[in-house]
């Protein structure tokens, strides 16, 4: 793919609190048409990182989103982003109609229809009064404004936090048939990130304010194996740098990275890891003496 | 949950399952298959990988895309996938079942007259 056409680029982005630095340099591009996760613990960064790439907070290096500096002109880029942030409200008082009727006059590229479209075969009503709206269906409600802005990129931040499983589910349905298209870029952070793995183009890892991952799904796939290994296969796999090992209920559990998969595959069943599975490897890599776990 | 197996990618998956269409003769030839964003939705799955499954089953000369009107099953699709699927079957799968059914002592007649049950 080439760099001309990211959608995103950032390059030595930082940004400091007072005297404390958080991010520490981040470089990356987000190419259209992607489902890109941005997977890392509480205070790794994340929300800073979406900040920056929505102008709502100026950073060090340089971010250009869509070709231009969001922090400079925010205004601009707002007709082409829409985003949900993990803190959203929405305001109580008004009726849905209400609401609808504000975001028409504010955002030249929302469409009324396309936003009652997307409440058909909810419980939500034109004439609802949000407060009394429960928050699965607020959660309904923001993604159908959202989505029914002409958008080129949405950013979501930890959008089904408090929702339960079928509203997750729902959530994410909706979102891959109404919203995705080869033109149209997803970034979505999220703790559950078991359940959009398979939804993912890209995946990028963020911990203490360093980008530890940031690579295709279907790289990740090649990249890393799994192993289970045989208990006479243990000293073998160790000797191969496995970037996470952990003994549980008498296995013996082994991540590579870059290791040849048929030579992995002669010491016991190799899979391909979850993203889950991954995380914890990665987070831990630096802390933990390797050999310790077993 | 997970309605996936840990040993294969994903879009290797769904072209088996879109195989499996064609081979069982769910969709006949020159008919419509799903979509790349209804089989995208339905398994909650990213469209690109979906469109990783179809391209490869283009490649094989099973499905054609037609422009504007989505994925069909090609004429001879049955055939020159069953050709593949038993070059694989020989290739990746027999040698190591053949070896297993020897490991075993296995009379290859009595497990013939036992499949055919």
């Amino acid at each position: 793919m080439s760099t001309q056409t990211a959608l995103v680029r950032a390059q030595d982005l930082r940004k400091r609190f007072k005297k404390t630095e958080i991010l520490h340099g981040l470089n990356f591009e987000i190419q259209p048409g992607r489902i890109v996760g941005l997977i890392g613990h509480n205070g790794a960064g994340k929300t800073t990182t979406l900040n920056a790439l929505l102008g709502l907070t100026d950073c060090e290096g340089s971010i250009s989103v869509l070709g231009k500096d969001p922090y400079a002109e925010r205004a601009a880029l707002m007709n082409d982003v829409a985003f949900i942030s993990d803190v959203a409200s929405l305001p109580r008082f008004m009726r849905v109609r209400e609401l609808f009727d504000l975001v028409e006059e504010i955002h030249p590229k929302f469409s009324r229809e396309k936003a009652n479209g997307f409440l058909q075969g909810t419980d939500i009503r034109a004439n609802a009064k949000i407060k009394n709206l429960s928050k699965g269906m607020v959660a309904q409600l923001h993604l159908a404004v959202v989505m029914a802005i002409d958008a080129r990129l949405l950013v979501l931040d930890e959008p089904t936090l408090g929702l339960d499983i079928t509203y997750r589910k729902r959530f994410y349905k909706r979102l891959l048939e109404d919203y995705m298209n080869e033109d149209r870029t997803l970034l979505i952070t999220t703790h559950q990130v078991d359940e959009i793995e398979f939804m993912l183009s890209d995946l990028m890892f963020i911990r203490d304010g360093y980008l530890v991952l940031d690579s295709p799904m279907d790289e990740v796939g090649e990249r890393y194996t799994q192993l289970n290994a045989r208990n006479d296969s243990i000293d073998a796999a160790k000797a191969l740098n496995p970037v996470y090992q952990e003994a549980k209920f008498g296995q013996n559990i082994f991540i590579f990275d870059g290791v040849d998969k048929d030579q992995l595959a002669e010491l016991g069943d190799i899979t391909i890891p979850t993203v889950s599975d991954l995380f914890v490897a990665l987070m831990q890599r630096d802390n933990e003496t390797q050999g310790e776990a077993i | 949950m997970n309605q996936w197996n840990e040993n294969q990618p994903i879009f290797v998956q769904i072209r088996s399952q879109i195989a499996a269409l064609i081979l069982n003769e769910v969709t006949a030839e020159g008919e419509a298959l799903p979509s790349v964003r209804q089989i995208a939705t339905d398994l909650s799955v990213n469209p690109l990988t979906v469109t990783k499954a179809y391209q490869s089953l283009v490649e094989l000369g099973a499905v054609e895309k037609r422009r504007g009107l989505g994925m069909f099953v090609a004429q001879g699709a049955r055939q020159n996938l069953l050709a593949h699927e038993r070059e694989k079957f020989l290739k990746d799968e027999w040698p190591r079942i053949y070896a297993q059914i020897q490991t075993l002592d296995l009379d290859l007649e009595k497990l013939i007259n036992k499949g055919a049950k």
